[in-house]
């Protein structure tokens, strides 16, 4: 709309009563079929199936996806709308949840909220003039496997998200390396594990390795949602990662601001995803500090 | 390859969140809106662009959540409505 000289400011909304009203039941209601019958379905027993495959095909399983739900817990307590601010994760914790369908936990679910979420995009030079240091968008790109999860051949990567970062990053002209943080769309912790590695922070099987030690977490090398994320702060879709990666880059974030006062790097760069369906859509998008 | 930095996000919206009980998806739409052109310093004049983000069934008793609904009761005139997809 901006780039065709169609409009000037585009806002972009997003809103859900998903916890409090009948909205997933009407969802769920309307699913039919054979598989409905044996367990089958909605989101989480779909992913559920990619991650197992993923274990099936290279090293993964709880005790990677462990560090990405405590880790992630760890910002959403430094952040006052987190729906978890006031519970802490221990390893324990996560283990001790309840399976939810396998091999999935519950903490390795994203929560359900009410609320809402919306932002503005204008030209970089009408930016300037705005109340907040404006945040530029380097480099974006797409790409969507969009088959079904049963003959997919994307559930263990790549996903979308190894074409759509490569866009991204041409566009953007840079590399991995000059990443300070991502925001990475989190319905389910392995959904975080294989869009890290479709970008290529590291390869097939050596999440664990990458994410223990606090890698994501409040003095991490690499922060990974710092809002918590849909895991622990509220779920409303690309717009959590998104608008976090905004408020850290404009340093508005209060307690979990990356930079000293968490003993990370100040960012300048933040790198942030979104996908739809089952692994079916993707979007990447790199943003830095003007 | 020729967008880079030329555009730039300028405001966000926030609602009260978690389990908030009684309210319709419209209004938690139209409640971050009013948030975000407040938040960025501008006014529902300047906004020319609408996109509602990709969403779920509505519940019971409420409309699907449509741009030209969000635009219709926010008071807003934008030439470029758009819905993304699930």
């Amino acid at each position: 709309m901006l780039d065709a000289g169609l409009c000037n400011y585009v806002l972009v909304s997003y809103g859900h009563n998903g916890r409090s009203s009948d909205s997933f039941l009407r969802m769920m209601a309307d699913m039919g079929g054979d598989d409905q019958v044996f367990g089958h379905f909605g989101a989480a027993s779909c992913y559920a199936l990619a991650a197992r495959r993923a274990m099936h095909t290279f090293r993964t399983g709880p005790e990677t996806w462990k560090h990405i739900a405590v880790g992630q817990r760890k910002w959403a307590n430094l952040n006052p709308r987190a729906m978890f601010q006031r519970q802490p994760m221990s390893l324990d914790d996560y283990y001790n949840s309840r399976m939810t369908v396998e091999p999935f936990r519950l903490f390795d679910n994203c929560l359900i909220s009410d609320g809402g979420r919306a932002y503005i995009v204008t030209s970089a030079e009408r930016a300037r003039d705005l109340r907040h240091p404006p945040v530029l968008i380097m480099g974006t790109g797409q790409h969507n496997p969009a088959s079904d999860l049963q003959t997919a051949d994307f559930m263990t990567g790549s996903t979308g998200a190894k074409k759509a970062a490569e866009r991204a990053f041409a566009v953007a002209g840079i590399g991995l390396g000059d990443i300070d943080a991502c925001e990475i769309y989190d319905c389910f912790t392995y959904t975080v594990e294989i869009t890290l590695q479709d970008y290529g922070f590291f390869g097939p099987g050596e999440g664990e390795e990458w994410f223990k030690g606090g890698t994501i977490e409040p003095g991490g090398r690499m922060p990974v949602n710092t809002s918590g994320g849909l895991l622990s702060e509220a779920y409303f879709m690309g717009l959590t990662p998104l608008t976090e990666a905004v408020m850290q880059l404009m340093g508005r974030c209060g307690e979990r601001q990356l930079g000293p006062q968490t003993n990370t790097r100040t960012p300048q760069i933040i790198l942030c995803s979104d996908n739809g369906g089952i692994l079916q859509t993707h979007a990447c998008h790199i943003l830095r500090r003007a | 390859m020729g967008t880079k930095d030329k555009y730039a996000i300028v405001g966000v919206g926030y609602t009260p969140q978690g389990s908030v009980r009684g309210r319709t998806t419209l209004s938690f739409h139209l409640e971050a809106c009013a948030n975000a052109i407040e938040d960025a310093g501008l006014t529902g004049k300047d906004i020319d662009g609408l996109i509602c983000y990709r969403h779920f069934p509505a519940a019971t008793g409420e409309p699907d959540v449509t741009p030209y609904l969000v635009a219709q009761y926010l008071g807003l005139d934008p030439a470029h409505l758009s819905q993304d997809a699930n």
